[in-house]
C-alpha cells in the first residue's frame, strides 16, 4: 500500500494540475451557473482556487465528479466540453480522491463518545439482568446519522426530557430486583408487592418439578429402547445412556428397568406388570404402538396405587376445627412420607366375604374433617379392583410385593396443587404448592418422591435452594403465622374456628414468646382432649414455626453482606471494566448513606444503588478512557485502543450488546489486540444467537425496517389478512435471513441472489407456501423459495408492504428502496410541485404503470425516475402487502415489463436480480461494505477509509463473498482498533 | 426525630413487627397549607373512602329531616355536631356485588362496579378513588394514602373468591389492588420523608459525580458529549428541587406557630395494640396529609369484611365476625357506633382548620360506606352510606336521601360516584355498572 509520504509526494503535482488543467476548466463550463449573486443549487465552484481547498470539501467536488462522468453536466442546452476536457477533469479528481485516501489511510478518525442506542441500552439490561426487560420501549425513536444508523455520536444526544426517562427506566428495571439468600436476581416483572414475590417463587418451583421426568410411561418406553438395543443398533447402550437419551432420570430408570426384568418370582401386581412389558411389540411395530403400550403400563400403575395409597385424618380435638393449622400439618406431613407405601387395609383375602360397599356420605360442612368421605370413596375404590384380593394363604407375600410396588412406584411424585381442605366437588385448581387452609393462605411442601428417587444431587440441592428461596424472597412462613394468629387463633380460646387473638402486648407477633405461649394454649387444648397424637402435634408445629422464622432471620442478616458483594460485581459488569478501588469504596459508602441518612431500608438501599449503576454515564455511554491506553503514546497520529474499550467496541458491534464474561476474560489477559486472537473472538461471538443484534440494529438500519412494527398505513379493511402476527412474522423474515448469513458465515449474495428464505406459518400461508406446522416462533427453511415468488430480501413482504402507501403499490418508492439501500445511489428528493398520484387503486382507471408514464415521458422527471422506477415496477405482480397477484385492485393485469437505460429489458423480479448481476454488483458490495465499515466504527466514512473499503471487497471475492472475511477485515483494521492520539488533537483536526 | 435505624442492620418492617407503645400525634395548628392564601374557591378538592364491614345493627340505622331539624338514631347521632355538613344515603347498592356469594364476593366492586372473578387469579376493577388518584394524583406529592387497620387476609374463601377481596377496597388496576399500609408510622413516612421522586435526587447527586470525575480522563471532544449529560442531569435535578422546595414552603405556610411537619413526632413503631388508638392514628394522618396538600384521596380500611378485630373496650366478647351474625345486639350496635365515631372524629378535625371562608372539611368529601346493611343475612341490597364535607360549595349537606323507593336502576352506587367524580372535575361517560349521574345528589 502507498503510505502516507509517497501521497504527499504527489501533492504538488495535482496541485499543479489543479491550476492548469481544472480551473480553467470550471472557469469556462461551469461558474456562468455555479457562480454569482445566486449560484445554481447553492453550489459556487468561483472560490476553489487550490487542491487544498478542494480536498476540505471533496464531498462537493464528489458530486462534481458523478454528474460530469455522468454526462448530466453541464447540463443539455449550455456549452459541451470536449470529451478529452472532461475526462482529464474527472481523472484528476479521482486522483485526488485516491491520493487522500492513500495519504491517510487507517486514520480512525473522530469517534464521539455517545450514550447507548435503545437498542443498545435494551440488550445491555438483558445481559446484565438475564431478563428481556426491554427498558427503553416508550423512549423516542433515536435519531439516524447520515449513513441511516443510529449507533453513533454525530446523532444520539441526551436532554433533560430524555434523562427523566432514564430514570424511570432505570427505576423499573430495578423494581423487578428480588434478593435471594446469596445475591440478587432479576424477575420477569416487578417486583414491589407480596402477591408477586410469591408468584415469582411459586413460578420457579412449579417450572422445575415440570420439567423433570416423571411420567412412567416414558421409563417404559426407554425400558423397551434398552431391551432391543440391539436390534435398534445400539448394542453397547448402557442404562445411562439410554436414559440421557430418553430424557429420564438416570437415578430411577434402574429401578424401574430392575423392577420389569427383576430375577425373583414375583407376585400381585408386580406379576401382572411384567406380563404387560413382555407382551410389547418387537421392533418394527409402530412408534405410536410402543407408546400405547407404555401408556397402557402406565395407567395400571396409577390405577393400582390409587386404592392403595395411605390416606390419613387429622387428629380430633374437641374445640378445634378438623382445618386448625397444626392438626392440617400433621395429616399432611402423613401424605408425605407414605407416598412411597401400600396401605396394608387395601389387600382382601380370596376367602373373605365381598366387601361391603359403604354409601358415600355427603360432602363435609366448613371446618368439618373431609377424610372420611375421603375413606369411604377409597373403600368403594378398593372394593371395585379385583387385583386386590390375595390369596389367603399367600397374604404376607403379596403384602409385601405391593409394598415393593409401591416403593418403587410412588402414588405422587409431587404435589404441584391443592383446592380447599374440606374436599366438595368444586374442584378448586390453580392454587399452587397451597397448603389448602380456609381463607388464609399457606404452602406446604410434598414432593419427598421426586427428591428421593428422581433428582441426582445436584437436582436436590436446587429444590432445596428454590424452596428455601420462596421463604426467603416471599416471608410466606410469617405471613401464614401473623393470618394464623389475627384470624384463626381464636379457636383454642373457645372463640369459633374463624375467629383470631388480640395484638400482643409489647412483644413482636413473631418473637419466641408469643409463639411459644400460643402453642401452650393449644397443647392444653389437646391434653384435654386426651390425644396424644395431638399434642405431638402441636408441639411440632409450633417449633417448627419458631425454627423457620429464626432460620430466615438469620439468613437475611447473614445475606445482607452478600448482596453488596453481588452489587459490586453488578456494577463491575454494568461498567464493562474492572471498577477502580476508589470505584469500589465510593459503590459501597453510597449504599451506607441511602440506609443512614435517608433510612431506607437494606431492599431499597440496593435497589436505589442499582438504579445509580444503570443512571451511570459509565453504563450508559460508550467513552473511550485516556487511562487504560499507554502510559507514553506512541509517536504518529494513532494510539492502540484499551483491551476492555476494544472488548467493548468488539460486542455493541457483533451484538449491539455489552462483552461478555469469555471476551472480558481476553480484555484482562491483554491478548485481544493481537490480531488472531481478535478474529477468533469475532468468529465465536458471530456464531452466538446474540448476533441477532447485528441482524437487527445494522440489518434493520440498512435495508430502513427497523420501525416497520409501528406501521400504521395498512388499511385492516381491505387487507384483513394483515393481522398483528402476520405483520411481526413479516418483520422477522429479513432478521432471520441476515441472521443465518451472519452465524453461518454465507454468501452476502444470497440477499440478492438467494433462492431460498425463512417463513413461520403466518407467513408462509400469506405466501402461499405449504402448511408450516407449530406456533409463530416457529421458524423454517424453504429452500426452493422462488417457486413460490420468493427467494433473498428483494420480494420479501416487508419491504414491498413497507414501500407501498396502504391502497396501491408505489413501484417508485419499491424501486427508490432498491437502489438507495440495497445499491446505495443517491438520488436528489423530489421537486416539490408533484401532483399527488390516487391513493386507492381499487379507483383507478389505468393501470399504476401508465400512470406513472409521465416520469418517462418528461426530461426533468426522467433524468432521476429512469434510475429507480424500472426496479420497482418489476414488482408489480406484488399486492400492497407483498402478495402475490396477476390483477391490481381495480382488475388490471400487473405487467411487470421493465427496460432500462441501455436497453435491457426483461420481466419480473428474477430480471432484476439478473440485471444487478450483470451491472451492479460492484455497487451492492461496494454498498455493503460502506455500510457496515460505518455501523461497525460508529462514524460516518472519510476518504481514508477507501483503502479499507477496497480491503473489504478483495476479501469478499477472495473467500465466495462470505460474511466472516468482511468482518475480519474490519476488526483487524486500523480505524477499529486504534483511536486518534493527542497530537493530532493539538494541530485541531 | 424518634430514631429509626439499627445498628443490627433490620429492615424496618422487621422491627415494626413488634406491636408498639398507644400514642397519638400531639395536635398542632397551623399546618394548613392553604391558610394564609386567599385565593378563591381554588382550594383543591379531597376525596376519602372509610370502609367498614359487615353491615350495621339496621335497627338503629335511620334519619329524617334536613338541616337543623335532621333526626339520627342512635347509631347516626355520633353525627349530630356536624349535621348540617352530611348527607346521609339510605336504599343505594351494588349490583354486581348480590347474587355472587356473600363476603368476598360482597366487597371486591363495591368501590368499582366491575365483575369481579373467581378462583386463583383475581381480577377486579379500578375503585373510585384511584381513579380520582390517577386524574389528580400527579399535582401532590403523593397521589394517594391507601390505609388499613386490620392486615389482609390472603387465602380462599369458601366460595371460592380471593380473600383479597375482602381485605383491600382500592384497587390501582384489575389486577392489583392497592397494597394497604397497616402501620402508622410508615405511612407518616410516606408523607414526610424521602419518597417518591425526592427519593432519587441521592441517586441524581452520585451519577453527576461519576459524570464529573470522567471528564477528567476524556479527550474534549468527548467532553462536549459528556457535558450534554450534565446538563441534562442538572436540569432533572432542579425539577424535584423545585418539588421539594414548593413542598417546604408548603408546610411551613402558616407563619406565626409555624412549627414544621418535619419536627413533629412521629408515631411509634409498630402496631397500636388498642384499635382505638390505631384508628385515630390513622385518622390523623389522613388529616394531615390533607391540610398541608400531601395528597387529596385517601381511603381507609377500618376493619375488613370478615373481620377478626376484638373491642374488648366496648364489652364485646366475640370477635366482629362472630358479632355481625347477631348484629342487632347491643354489641354490635356499639360496633358499627365506634367505625362510625371515625368519620366524626376525622371530619370534625378536618372542619376545625379554616381555609378561605370555610374549612377543610367544606372543600371534601368524605364517605363512609359498609359493604352490608344486615350481617346475619349478608344482606346488601341496600347500604348504609354517609357523605360528610360540601366539595366546595359543589355538594349541598345537610340531608337526608333516600332511594329505596327509586327502582334498581335509579339507586346505583355507581351512579353517586360519577356525581362525586363530576364535582371533583373529573367527568366519565360510565363507570362501573352506571352511565347516569344519581339524581337528587
Amino acid at each position: 500500500m502507498v503510505s502516507g509520504p509517497a501521497a504527499r509526494a504527489a501533492e504538488p503535482d495535482l496541485d499543479r494540475q489543479f491550476t492548469q488543467t481544472v480551473k480553467p476548466f470550471v472557469t469556462t463550463y461551469c461558474v456562468a451557473c455555479h457562480g454569482g449573486a445566486s449560484p445554481a443549487a447553492g453550489l459556487d465552484l468561483r472560490p476553489y482556487t487550490s487542491l487544498s481547498m478542494v480536498v476540505r470539501d471533496y464531498g462537493q467536488w464528489n458530486l462534481v465528479l458523478e454528474k460530469l462522468s455522468a454526462g448530466q453536466m453541464p447540463p443539455k442546452p449550455m456549452k459541451q466540453p470536449p470529451a478529452e476536457a472532461r475526462a482529464a477533469v474527472v481523472e484528476w479528481i479521482k486522483g485526488v480522491r485516491a491520493n487522500e485516501a492513500k495519504k491517510n489511510a487507517g486514520d480512525p478518525g473522530v469517534v464521539l463518545a455517545r450514550r447507548l442506542s435503545n437498542a443498545e441500552f435494551n440488550h445491555s439490561v438483558r445481559d446484565l439482568t438475564g431478563v428481556d426487560l426491554k427498558p427503553t420501549r416508550e423512549f423516542p425513536v433515536d435519531p439516524a446519522n447520515p449513513a441511516g444508523f443510529d449507533n453513533s455520536g454525530e446523532s444520539l444526544t441526551m436532554s433533560p426530557a430524555l434523562m427523566n426517562k432514564y430514570l424511570q427506566a432505570a427505576r423499573d428495571v430495578a423494581d423487578h430486583m428480588v434478593l435471594t439468600p446469596d445475591g440478587f436476581d432479576f424477575a420477569p416483572f416487578p417486583m414491589l408487592v407480596e402477591t408477586d414475590r410469591d408468584r415469582y417463587a411459586i413460578q420457579r418451583i412449579v417450572g422445575f418439578y415440570h420439567s423433570q421426568a416423571t411420567d412412567y410411561a416414558d421409563y417404559f418406553e426407554a425400558a423397551w429402547k434398552y431391551k432391543h438395543r440391539a436390534e435398534l443398533g445400539k448394542p453397547r447402550a448402557t442404562l445411562a445412556s439410554i436414559a440421557a437419551e430418553s430424557k429420564v432420570s438416570a437415578k430411577y430408570f434402574p429401578m424401574v428397568w430392575d423392577m420389569l426384568e427383576g430375577k425373583q418370582d414375583e407376585v400381585g401386581p408386580i406379576v401382572k406388570l411384567r406380563g404387560m412389558w413382555r407382551h410389547m411389540a418387537k421392533p418394527g411395530a409402530w412408534e405410536e404402538e410402543i407408546r400405547a403400550q407404555a401408556v397402557e403400563m402406565r395407567d395400571y400403575v396409577v390405577r393400582i396405587r390409587k386404592v392403595t395409597a395411605m390416606e390419613f385424618a387429622a387428629p380430633l380435638v374437641r374445640g378445634l376445627p378438623a382445618g386448625s393449622q397444626p392438626l392440617m400439618n400433621w395429616k399432611w406431613r402423613q401424605f408425605n412420607s407414605h407416598r412411597r407405601d401400600s396401605d396394608p387395609e387395601a389387600l382382601r383375602n380370596d376367602t373373605d366375604p365381598p366387601p361391603v360397599v359403604p354409601e358415600i356420605p355427603r360432602y363435609p360442612g366448613l371446618h368439618q374433617e373431609g377424610a372420611y368421605r375421603a375413606a369411604a370413596v377409597m373403600k368403594k375404590a378398593r372394593a371395585a379392583e379385583p387385583d386386590l384380593v390375595v390369596p389367603a394363604a399367600e397374604h404376607a407375600r403379596y403384602q409385601a410385593a405391593f409394598e415393593k410396588f409401591a416403593s418403587v412406584f410412588p402414588d405422587n411424585f409431587y404435589i404441584q396443587e391443592r383446592g380447599r381442605y374440606f374436599p366438595d366437588d368444586s374442584q378448586d385448581k390453580g392454587r399452587l404448592l397451597s397448603a389448602g387452609y380456609h381463607n388464609v393462605m399457606g404452602y406446604w411442601r410434598d414432593d419427598t418422591p421426586l427428591s428421593e428417587l428422581i433428582l441426582d444431587a445436584q437436582g436436590q440441592k436446587r429444590l432445596e435452594r428454590l424452596w428455601t428461596e420462596f421463604d426467603f424472597i416471599a416471608d410466606h412462613t410469617n405471613r401464614t403465622w401473623a393470618q394464623f394468629y389475627f384470624n384463626q387463633s381464636g379457636a383454642v380460646d373457645g372463640k369459633g374456628a374463624e375467629s383470631g387473638t388480640e395484638r400482643p402486648v409489647d412483644k413482636a407477633l413473631d418473637s419466641p414468646e408469643v409463639i411459644f405461649a400460643m402453642r401452650d394454649k393449644y397443647i392444653a387444648k389437646a391434653e384435654a382432649s386426651k390425644n396424644p397424637l395431638a399434642v405431638e402435634a402441636m408441639k411440632y408445629h409450633f417449633q417448627w414455626i419458631n425454627d423457620t422464622l429464626r432460620t430466615n432471620e438469620k439468613l437475611r442478616l447473614e445475606a445482607e453482606p452478600l448482596q453488596i458483594q453481588a452489587l459490586l460485581k453488578f456494577t463491575e459488569k454494568a461498567y464493562r471494566r474492572a471498577l477502580t478501588p476508589a470505584e469500589r469504596d465510593d459503590t459501597v459508602t453510597f449504599y451506607h448513606t441511602l440506609r443512614e441518612k435517608n433510612s431506607l431500608s437494606h431492599e431499597d438501599a440496593i435497589r436505589d444503588s442499582i438504579v445509580r449503576v444503570l443512571m451511570s454515564p459509565k453504563f450508559c455511554y460508550r467513552i473511550d478512557l485516556k487511562s487504560g491506553a499507554p502510559a507514553k503514546p506512541a509517536t504518529g497520529t494513532r494510539v492502540p485502543l484499551s483491551d476492555t474499550a476494544l472488548a467493548s467496541r468488539l460486542s455493541y458491534f457483533l451484538w449491539a450488546s455489552m462483552p461478555d464474561d469469555e471476551l472480558l476474560a481476553h480484555a484482562k489477559a491483554g491478548d485481544l489486540q493481537k490480531p488472531e486472537v481478535l478474529k477468533a473472538q469475532a468468529h465465536r461471538m458471530l456464531a452466538d444467537p446474540r448476533a441477532r443484534g447485528l441482524a437487527t440494529e445494522f440489518g434493520g438500519n440498512w435495508l430502513n425496517f427497523r420501525q416497520f412494527e409501528t406501521i400504521s398505513s395498512v388499511d385492516r379493511e381491505r387487507f384483513p389478512s394483515f393481522t398483528n402476527e402476520l405483520k411481526e412474522a413479516m418483520f422477522e423474515e429479513p432478521v432471520r435471513f441476515l441472521e443465518n448469513i451472519v452465524r453461518n458465515d454465507q454468501s452476502v449474495l444470497d440477499l440478492v441472489y438467494g433462492k431460498y428464505t425463512f417463513v413461520n406459518p403466518v407467513l408462509a400461508h400469506h405466501y402461499g407456501m405449504p402448511e408450516v406446522e407449530g406456533g409463530s416462533d416457529h421458524w423454517v427453511k424453504i429452500d426452493d423459495a422462488v417457486q413460490f415468488g420468493r427467494g433473498g430480501v428483494l420480494p420479501m413482504a416487508v419491504f414491498l408492504t413497507q414501500n407501498a402507501p396502504g391502497l396501491r403499490t408505489s413501484p417508485v418508492k419499491r424501486g427508490y428502496w432498491v437502489v438507495k439501500q440495497v445499491l446505495g445511489e443517491v438520488i436528489p428528493p423530489p421537486p416539490p410541485n408533484v401532483p399527488e398520484l390516487p391513493h386507492d387503486e381499487a379507483k383507478m382507471d389505468a393501470p399504476l404503470r401508465e400512470v406513472l408514464a409521465q416520469h418517462r415521458n418528461n426530461p426533468a422527471c426522467a433524468s432521476c425516475h429512469q434510475r429507480f422506477d424500472n426496479y420497482g415496477l418489476a414488482f408489480e405482480n406484488y399486492g400492497p402487502i407483498g402478495g402475490r397477484r396477476q390483477k391490481d385492485l381495480a382488475g388490471h393485469t400487473v405487467d411487470t415489463k421493465v427496460t432500462f437505460a441501455n436497453g435491457w429489458s426483461g420481466e419480473g423480479f428474477q430480471a432484476i436480480e439478473q440485471y444487478i448481476r450483470e451491472h451492479r454488483q460492484n455497487d451492492f458490495l461496494d454498498n455493503l461494505s460502506r455500510k457496515l465499515l460505518t455501523y461497525a466504527l460508529g462514524r460516518s466514512l472519510m476518504l481514508s477509509d477507501e483503502p479499507t473499503v477496497d480491503e473489504m471487497k478483495q476479501a469478499l471475492s477472495a473467500n465466495g463473498y462470505r460474511f466472516r472475511p468482511l468482518v475480519d477485515a474490519i476488526v483487524t483494521s486500523s480505524q477499529f482498533r486504534t483511536k486518534r492520539g493527542p497530537e493530532k488533537e493539538q494541530r485541531g483536526e | 426525630m424518634s430514631d429509626r435505624t439499627k445498628s443490627n442492620g433490620l429492615s424496618r418492617r422487621t422491627i415494626l413487627r413488634g406491636a408498639g407503645v398507644a400514642m397519638g400525634l400531639p395536635w398542632l395548628e397551623s399546618l394548613n397549607a392553604f391558610a394564609a392564601t386567599n385565593a378563591p374557591a381554588a382550594y383543591p378538592k379531597r376525596f376519602a373512602v372509610l370502609f367498614m364491614g359487615n353491615g350495621v345493627n339496621e335497627e338503629h340505622w335511620s334519619s329524617e329531616g334536613n338541616g337543623a331539624d335532621m333526626k339520627l338514631s342512635k347509631t347516626l347521632e355520633v353525627l349530630s355536631p356536624i349535621k348540617n355538613k352530611i348527607n346521609v344515603v339510605h336504599g343505594l347498592f351494588q349490583k354486581r356485588a348480590t347474587g355472587m356469594g356473600i363476603h368476598p364476593a360482597q366487597t371486591g366492586c363495591l368501590l368499582s362496579g366491575a365483575q369481579i372473578q373467581k378462583g386463583a387469579i383475581i381480577h377486579a376493577g379500578t375503585t373510585v378513588d384511584q381513579v380520582l388518584a390517577a386524574k389528580i394524583g400527579q399535582d401532590t406529592p403523593q397521589s394517594s394514602l391507601v390505609l388499613a387497620c386490620e392486615q389482609p387476609m390472603t387465602g380462599y374463601h369458601e366460595t371460592n373468591f380471593s380473600l383479597a377481596y375482602s381485605s383491600h377496597v382500592s384497587w390501582q388496576s384489575a389486577d392489583s389492588p392497592v397494597p394497604t399500609e397497616v402501620y402508622p408510622s410508615l405511612a407518616w413516612d410516606s408523607l414526610f420523608e424521602n419518597r417518591g421522586s425526592l427519593r432519587n435526587m441521592s441517586v441524581l447527586d452520585r451519577v453527576m459525580d461519576d459524570a464529573n470525575a470522567l471528564t477528567k480522563e476524556i479527550s474534549s471532544t468527548d467532553k462536549a458529549k459528556l457535558d450534554e449529560y450534565l446538563t441534562s442531569v442538572r436540569e432533572v435535578e432542579k425539577r424535584v428541587d423545585g418539588m421539594r422546595k414548593s413542598k417546604e414552603k408548603a408546610d411551613e405556610a402558616g407563619k406565626g406557630k409555624a412549627i414544621p411537619v418535619a419536627m413533629m413526632e412521629r408515631p411509634a413503631n409498630g402496631l397500636p395494640e388498642d384499635v382505638r388508638d390505631h384508628a385515630r392514628l390513622m385518622c390523623d394522618i389522613i388529616a394531615i396529609a390533607f391540610q398541608t396538600d400531601k395528597t387529596r384521596v385517601a381511603s381507609l380500611l377500618l376493619c375488613r369484611d370478615l373481620s377478626a378485630m376484638y373491642y374488648p373496650f366496648l364489652e364485646v366478647r366475640e370477635g366482629h365476625h362472630a358479632a355481625s351474625h347477631n348484629n342487632n345486639s347491643d354489641g354490635y350496635e356499639r360496633i358499627a357506633r365506634f367505625h362510625l365515631s371515625q368519620l366524626a372524629y376525622l371530619a370534625q378535625k378536618l372542619d376545625a382548620m379554616p381555609e378561605g371562608d370555610g374549612t377543610v372539611l367544606d372543600h371534601s368529601c368524605l364517605m363512609w360506606i359498609n359493604n352490608m346493611l344486615i350481617g346475619r343475612k349478608h344482606d346488601n341490597s341496600r347500604l348504609p352510606l354517609v357523605l360528610a364535607g360540601g366539595l366546595g360549595g359543589t355538594l349541598k349537606t345537610g340531608r337526608t336521601l333516600d332511594y329505596i323507593e327509586a327502582g334498581d336502576d335509579n339507586r346505583k352506587l355507581c351512579s353517586l360516584f360519577l356525581s362525586l367524580m363530576d364535582r371533583m372535575d373529573v367527568k366519565l361517560p360510565s363507570f362501573g355498572d352506571a352511565d347516569t349521574r344519581l339524581a337528587g345528589v
